[in-house]
């Protein structure tokens, strides 16, 4: 079988990659092993939320200029980063996903802690802040769905609270969400999303929600709506009138990191691209700087061609990387990994510091080629958080590095073929 | 200062809440004897809480030390009946490897026979029938009745029975001082860490039962016990290889025992001798875990591709005998120190050295030492009267009378708390609704761990509950039973804090294997954590109402 272009991730990277290349008119395919980063979403989009060295970064587009050689933004090239950046909120609601924010600032997120972080652009319906000292409501009615243990009203209402505004927590029972419990394990965020897609199952949430009600000017839910039918969120903002609806977002598993993935892919698959999900590539064959073909456990000694292929396999969660106890490799080509030798160099022993491990990946050229035994390897991109140079979780880059690093991908492979 | 009128409030008080120290509470309250214990930490955080969970027959000590062995196939056979619900009876075997001599066995048997253990040579060929994890080049083994033991559930039994004949049980509380009127120790001044107040109590006799840190708290008495900290090191993996416990034949030496233990496997130890002012902060080395891998893949081959969970490491009690000014002479046994003949000090006990198998024992002796010197004629009991949880006449029966549905939760809540299971109530659906996946914990039994088994936080919550114990360390089993602390103890930042603290404690046994499987979980984790949840290390510092930024 043979592809303009295969990609190996079917990701946030993945199928920005391949939109942006069957935009293009090219033919691609995307093999994918399931479960993808944005499953387990926040709902929004990092593009760069603090300097390597820790500094909070405002103006995001501003600070890609500070950032080091090594940076998978400066290997994109600040005038691109620029100009991907001012794209994106376009790509996205061209694939049927709207995003709110400003390309050059940051704001802030409630997460489901309780705390205002950092981020730059959100999906739909989260509500952003333009600062971590910004009241959302004066009176706020916290309202969860009885049983339901990922969305955890305290933390929430002690944030808000501490902003100054009263809080006050619910939980509504609703008998269609209860067979749920029947098998404790299903009171997931995708479960409970599924039933709520039912327009009526959401009526019903809605008439429990306003017999809760006192004279609250804000409402504050979980992230639980329009997996597939978004219809249901948009119902809910219009049923309860001029009360300001805020959501936020649940433990994962992400419905709308979910609803994103699979927004995204169904518009790649309906511009012809191919999508071949639950299978993994294990084999390559690279000869002169070159991927000849690559094989997947499926296709079995099958071989897939193509004239140009993406790497945009994540890394050590989604098996872009592999840890031994004494190295880091790349599993499907075996390419060269930035990563120190001694195991100790991996961690910090702290948790929440700076953990190093999450930076390494492959090394890249300027045409984001990454090297195999030194030596680039000429038709083969890597995209996403397979790549070294920054460390994504630290400087809350993760969502920017994987956007733009595929769209960069998709115009250095068409503009070489042109 | 020296009032004239003291009140004794207590008979008397035990400074330690590990085994030892429980035991002797529940043993003290069983004799009639008024008891207050003090536990700087949570129970069984330890020593008691950091080794194998090996339930010994004593074969393992037959050949070098036959008072040991003998301790041990005693207190082996009244554990199986006391504690049952803490024990599981998986026997062991000795493993004889091509590189070990074979010869070594014939003594081993001899010697546990004369202990009193029931030791059979078994055909190589059948060893491996009966435990196919074994590693198939043996060339002989031997069956002994090892088993299991949680040493958490053991000595939360302890505690809870201690507690119902009336003793009191401080968690949290560490010693600050000494009390004296002459030459009599009459009192402890202790800090409350939760409430940051410093209290005075007062017993006739007080009990160091302080295990590796008895060192430090008999100084703060005036009295000098000489300990040797030896750290062992373990491994805990992610699946139960084995069914049988494997050691090899041969002296004692390192990573030579792999024990099972509900759905994972323990190997260890090393032994490294550590300073005394490091006890408190045990990190297991990278060295160190490639010794336990390389060691325990000789027992099962296995063990090289099965996932590692944990690092984590223990400090014994070595002690070293009075009579002997070097040092160099460690006594292996139980340590039973009168100080008030040793070094004057009336009313002043320690009870140190032994081995978690026999805590019971150790608990007897100063019981009885105690009893001798009160003029109470009661005989101790505590080695035919079952613990609480394992009264029930079979076990198979509790979860059949807590629920007519037989739900993994209220199954795995019976493993956990035996008889006891029955006082969590699974009445309706939210009761059973999940916190913990992996291990089948229910909102029930975390509600009934915070209502009645003293949590003050995660960690606590986890050693009764197994909460975040599975192969994922917490993932989301931590946010949610932080959410329902920050219910129960009414505060969300507290709360938060906890769950920073927790998500770190389960870090610190996991970043000495981060590899692998380990590896990918922990980005999951941080991901999780750090990114979605936006918690940082510093959000447990700083007051969270500073605002992050000095923005306009």
């Amino acid at each position: 079988m043979k592809f303009d272009t295969i990609i190996i991730g079917g990701g946030l990277s993945g199928l920005v990659c391949g939109i942006s290349l069957q935009k293009k008119g090219k033919r691609t395919l995307i093999i994918s092993s399931g479960q993808s980063a944005l499953h387990f979403s926040s709902g929004s989009f990092d593009f760069l939320d603090r300097m390597p060295d820790g500094t909070p970064v405002e103006n995001p587009i501003e600070a890609v200029s500070k950032l080091p050689a090594g940076h998978p933004y400066s290997v994109i090239g600040r005038e691109n980063v620029a100009a991907y950046a001012g794209n994106t909120k376009r790509f996205f609601e061209e694939c049927g996903v709207t995003l709110s924010g400003d390309p050059d600032r940051n704001r802030f997120r409630i997460t489901p802690a309780g705390v205002f972080k950092r981020t730059w652009m959100s999906i739909g319906d989260f509500a952003l802040a333009d600062s971590d000292r910004e009241k959302i409501g004066e009176r706020i009615l916290i309202v969860n769905i009885l049983g339901f243990l990922d969305f955890n009203t305290a933390f929430i209402a002690e944030g808000l609270e501490n902003l100054g505004s009263q809080c006050r927590c619910t939980a509504v029972k609703i008998d269609e969400l209860e067979h749920l419990r029947k098998n404790p394990s299903e009171m997931r965020a995708t479960n409970i999303a599924r039933v709520l897609d039912r327009q009526e199952v959401t009526d019903k949430f809605i008439a429990e929600v306003k017999a809760a009600l006192k004279d609250e000017d804000t409402i504050v839910l979980p992230a639980v709506f329009g997996l597939k039918n978004k219809s249901v969120t948009d119902s809910i903002k219009s049923s309860l009138g001029d009360r300001k609806v805020v959501f936020i977002a649940t433990m994962p598993p992400s419905v709308p990191g979910i609803r994103t993935q699979l927004q995204l892919r169904s518009v790649y698959e309906h511009s012809g691209g191919e999508y071949l999900i639950g299978d993994t590539v294990d084999k390559a064959v690279v000869s002169k700087n070159s991927v000849m073909s690559i094989g997947t456990v499926n296709f079995g000694d099958m071989s897939l061609e193509a004239d140009s292929y993406v790497l945009a396999s994540g890394s050590f969660f989604s098996k872009g990387l592999v840890a031994l106890p004494d190295r880091i490799f790349e599993p499907v080509f075996g390419l060269d990994v930035d990563c120190p030798a001694e195991r100790k160099d991996w961690y910090s022993t702290q948790l929440f510091d700076r953990q190093e491990y999450v930076s390494f990946g492959v090394r890249t050229d300027a045409g984001l080629h990454p090297f195999k035994s030194g030596e680039p390897v000429m038709n083969l991109y890597a995209a996403g958080s397979v790549l070294s140079g920054c460390n994504s979780l630290y400087e809350g880059c993760g969502a920017g590095v994987s956007i733009f690093s595929a769209m960069r991908v998709a115009d250095l492979i068409s503009n070489k073929e042109e | 200062m020296n009032e004239p009128e003291k009140k004794t409030e207590y008979d008397v008080i035990i400074i330690g809440g590990g085994a030892t120290g429980a035991g002797t509470a529940r043993d003290c309250a069983l004799r009639g004897l008024k008891v207050l214990l003090i536990e700087r930490h949570d129970i069984a955080t330890g020593a008691t809480g950091r080794n194998h969970g090996l339930l010994h027959s004593g074969a393992r000590y037959a050949v070098t030390d036959q008072e040991s062995a003998q301790e041990c196939i005693k207190e082996n056979m009244i554990l199986k009946k006391i504690a049952r619900h803490c024990v599981e009876e998986t026997d062991g075997f000795f493993l004889t490897l091509p590189e070990d001599d074979l010869g070594y066995q014939a003594k081993f048997v001899e010697s546990c026979r004369a202990a009193g253990i029931d030791a059979k040579i078994v055909d190589p060929e059948e060893a491996l029938r009966l435990e196919p994890s074994a590693n198939p080049d043996i060339i002989g083994a031997v069956r002994v009745p090892d088993g299991s033991v949680d040493p958490f559930r053991l000595t939360s039994a302890n505690i809870i029975d201690a507690k119902l004949h009336g003793a009191r049980i401080l968690v949290y509380h560490e010693l600050v001082d000494f009390i004296f009127e002459a030459d009599r120790m009459t009192g402890v001044k202790v800090l409350d860490h939760v409430s940051g107040e410093i209290s005075s109590y007062y017993a006739r006799f007080i009990v160091n039962a302080g295990g590796i840190w008895g060192a430090g708290i008999a100084k703060k008495a005036g009295a000098t016990v000489n300990m040797f900290p030896a750290k062992g090191s373990l491994l805990i993996f992610g699946h139960r290889v084995n069914n049988i416990v494997l050691n090899r034949c041969r002296k004692p030496a390192n990573a030579d025992i792999l024990v099972p233990g509900d759905t994972i496997c323990v190997i260890g130890t090393t032994s490294t001798r550590v300073p005394y002012d490091e006890i408190d902060d045990m990190r297991v080395t990278p060295d160190e875990v490639d010794l336990l891998l390389s060691e325990g893949m000789k027992l099962s081959p296995q063990l090289a591709v099965t996932r590692i969970i944990r690092a984590y490491a223990g400090v014994r009690p070595l002690v070293a005998m009075d009579d002997d000014p070097s040092g160099r002479n460690i006594s292996r046994g139980i340590v039973l120190l009168d100080h008030e003949e040793r070094d004057g000090i009336k009313g002043f006990i320690t009870i140190t050295g032994g081995k978690l198998m026999t805590y019971r024992l150790m608990a007897e002796w100063t019981t009885d030492l105690i009893c001798r010197k009160l003029g109470i004629d009661k005989p101790c009991v505590t080695a035919t009267l079952p613990l609480p949880g394992s009264r029930s006449d079979r076990m198979e029966d509790i979860s059949g009378k807590i629920s007519s549905v037989h739900l993994n939760p209220v199954k795995a809540s019976v493993g956990r708390h035996g008889d006891l299971a029955g006082q969590i109530a699974h009445k309706d659906d939210y009761d059973l609704s999940l916190v913990c996946e992996c291990e089948d914990v229910s909102v029930g039994e975390v509600s009934y761990a915070i209502d009645n088994l003293d949590v003050n936080n995660l960690v606590d919550l986890r050693r009764r509950t197994r909460v975040g114990m599975g192969t994922c360390q917490g993932e989301l089993c931590a946010c949610r039973a932080a959410g329902m602390l920050a219910h129960a103890k009414e505060c969300a930042r507290d709360a938060r804090k906890d769950l920073v603290n927790f998500m770190n404690e389960r870090w610190k046994g996991m970043y000495p294997v981060s590899w692998g499987e380990t590896l990918r979980e922990n980005e999951y984790t941080l991901w999780v954590y750090a990114g979605v949840c936006g918690l940082t290390a510093e959000k447990s510092e700083k007051d969270s109402k500073v605002p992050e930024t000095k923005e306009d």
